[in-house]
């Protein structure tokens, strides 16, 4: 990136328009550089309408996406393991045929480990989930075709 | 202090726990059923975890999906709410096994509160009145025949296992009695478990009295006044109040101090309500709820006391954040239970609510998950609301709250404001003169005329 000097004289200038005016952000683009000046909004959050739907990092998207044809769904709350010991590989993998109760990762709660059986003969498309990630009830772990 | 909390609840406590430790700059966790995923305190949580579908079972008395929600996310404690787990001793001690902090009670607390036979033996041994009985579960029908002669007809047989009004049958008369403890105990056998039963006096008209404790788990313990929820159906409250139309300062130091006192001797630890029936001027022990109860923002507003953060705070190790001098009594609040059923035949209406509009102005606070476009479930309980308003006096806290009814809109839905608009427009509830009976009577005339 070019190197660009502040141009003192111009920030101030543009901090004086932001009091005069009163907005609360300026931004002022020649070519590709530009300089922006705002003041922190010092009012209150307004919520208006629906909230959005907020989930912490490590969960899945909102609720109202559902999940998707042919897709198996955690039946509990736990930790997916993608194998049944650490360093040996894993039950199944993208494009693998699988049988109707074939073992197709486990999950773990409280220290029992669960294993996730396919509803059906199938075959797997996608894995949606990675090794030692939480799930939640629902969420989408396998797509089976 | 705790980093993170799990609220292990749903609907306004869900809410009101969040509220607590958003205050307290804790990071929450709502665990919610499948079909509470656009619940206000789901949406308002730092993390939500879906834990298991919509019946109760699978969901909100999911313990291990409760317990792995909780190490899933890291949280260091879990707050019960009320209902559910909250009273669920096995639950307690499952939590704290897992080196994660149980907001509330011991689980030795919990259960020996959750045996209604043993918990009124226990706390008569401790000084608190108990209503005279049988001392223990009827096994001897000659003996039940003593007692009740000694204690006077009508007597009341309960069962044990029982709880929240369950599981009772009055006897008018001796001729009665053998009969009412057999069919008392087969019926106690199929609905708990638990064929025990006991015998108690029958009080004619008492008043609902229960009062409000917080221990630090190490001796002391400190009460915040009385609830006076005597207006109830089915023995559901419907509208509590602090304090008692029937109970003066003098009435409530004593009653308070005796209840200190006999938990003081356990060592009881955060949140309790010792309830009574109040008859004559006598107080009478019925049973304890380890538990914050859904009424404590009436005890609140005249406390000036948060019970939810103080809950957290005890919790957490730190102790009372004040001792039973500094806590006064200012004004009067009466809380309304608004509840999604229709006002005229109590049929539950789920379903979408399409306009929503609250109270608001000095004194009035609203605790509800309600939302213009949220729907109320069919798979939960009804209450829908807490309409909860303050005055400077009961006569004040009369006026304001039946100017808060007028403004609250609720469409799309049927809900019991208009019963409650009509109880506060009564003369006996105005002179505050009315008893655990009154609401039934209330209601069946108010169907038939």
């Amino acid at each position: 990136m070019a190197e660009f000097d502040v141009n003192e004289a111009m920030v101030r200038k543009l901090a004086e328009l932001l009091d005069e005016t009163g907005l609360t952000e300026i931004e002022y683009k020649v070519g590709e550089h530009a300089v922006r000046v705002s003041r922190a909004a010092s009012g209150h959050l307004v919520a208006s309408g629906p909230l959005p739907a907020m989930t912490g990092p490590a969960m899945a998207p909102a609720a109202d996406a559902g999940p998707r044809t042919g897709a198996v769904t955690a039946p509990m709350v736990g930790v997916v393991y993608l194998s049944s010991e650490p360093g040996t590989p894993p039950f199944i993998k993208p494009g693998d045929t699988v049988s109707e109760g074939q073992t197709l990762l486990l999950i773990e709660a409280m220290k029992t480990f669960n294993p996730v059986r396919a509803p059906r003969a199938g075959k797997v498309v996608e894995i949606a989930i990675s090794d030692k990630s939480p799930v939640e009830f629902g969420e989408e772990l396998v797509i089976l075709e | 202090m705790f980093d993170k909390i799990l609220i292990a609840n749903r609907g306004e406590i869900a809410l009101r726990i969040h509220r607590a430790c958003r205050e307290m700059g804790i990071k929450t966790v709502a665990v919610h059923s499948t079909v509470d995923a656009d619940a206000m305190h789901v949406r308002l949580a730092d993390e939500s975890v879906c834990i298991g579908p919509a019946p109760s079972t699978d969901s909100y008395l999911n313990i291990p999906a409760i317990i792995t929600a909780a190490t899933i996310t890291n949280a260091d404690a879990i707050h019960p709410g009320y209902g559910f787990l909250s009273e669920n001793a096995n639950f307690a001690s499952i939590v704290e096994e897992h080196g994660i902090c149980f907001i509330g009670p011991t689980s030795d607390h919990i259960a020996l509160m959750g045996d209604k036979i043993a918990s009124k033996a226990k706390v008569k041994e401790l000084g608190i009145p108990v209503v005279p009985g049988s001392d223990g579960a009827v096994k001897d029908i000659d003996r039940a025949k003593e007692v009740a002669e000694e204690i006077g007809y009508p007597v009341l047989i309960k069962a044990s296992a029982g709880g929240g009004g369950r599981g009772m049958q009055i006897v008018q008369e001796r001729a009665d009695l053998e009969d009412a403890i057999r069919k008392a105990g087969t019926e106690a056998l199929t609905a708990f478990g638990n064929d025990a039963v006991y015998m108690e006096k029958f009080l004619q008209n008492p008043r609902h009295i229960e009062i409000q404790v917080m221990g630090d788990g190490k001796g002391k313990v400190v009460h915040l006044g009385e609830r006076d929820c005597s207006l109830q159906r089915r023995h559901q409250k419907v509208l509590e109040e602090a304090g008692s139309p029937a109970l003066n300062a003098d009435g409530r130091d004593a009653i308070g101090d005796v209840a200190c006192k006999a938990l003081s001797t356990l060592n009881y630890r955060n949140a309790g309500t010792i309830e009574f029936l109040y008859e004559d001027g006598e107080f009478y022990f019925i049973e304890m709820n380890t538990r914050v109860q859904v009424e404590h923002p009436v005890t609140e507003m005249v406390t000036g006391i948060d019970i939810v953060r103080e809950q957290i705070r005890l919790a957490s190790g730190a102790p009372l954040s004040f001792s039973q001098e500094d806590v006064t009594f200012s004004g009067h609040a009466i809380e309304c239970r608004i509840n999604a059923e229709s006002s005229d035949d109590f049929t539950p209406s789920p379903g979408e609510v399409h306009t929503y509009h609250t109270p608001g102005g000095l004194g009035v606070r609203v605790d509800s998950a309600l939302y213009a476009g949220y729907t109320v479930l069919p798979h939960y309980d009804s209450l829908i609301s807490k309409l909860i308003v303050y005055g400077a006096s009961r006569n004040e806290c009369l006026m304001r709250l039946h100017r808060a009814l007028e403004e609250y809109v609720i469409t799309g839905i049927e809900t019991t404001i208009p019963l409650h608009q009509d109880i506060i427009k009564d003369p006996d509830f105005v002179n505050g003169d009315y008893n655990i009976h009154w609401l039934e009577k209330f209601v069946e005339a108010r169907i038939n005329g």
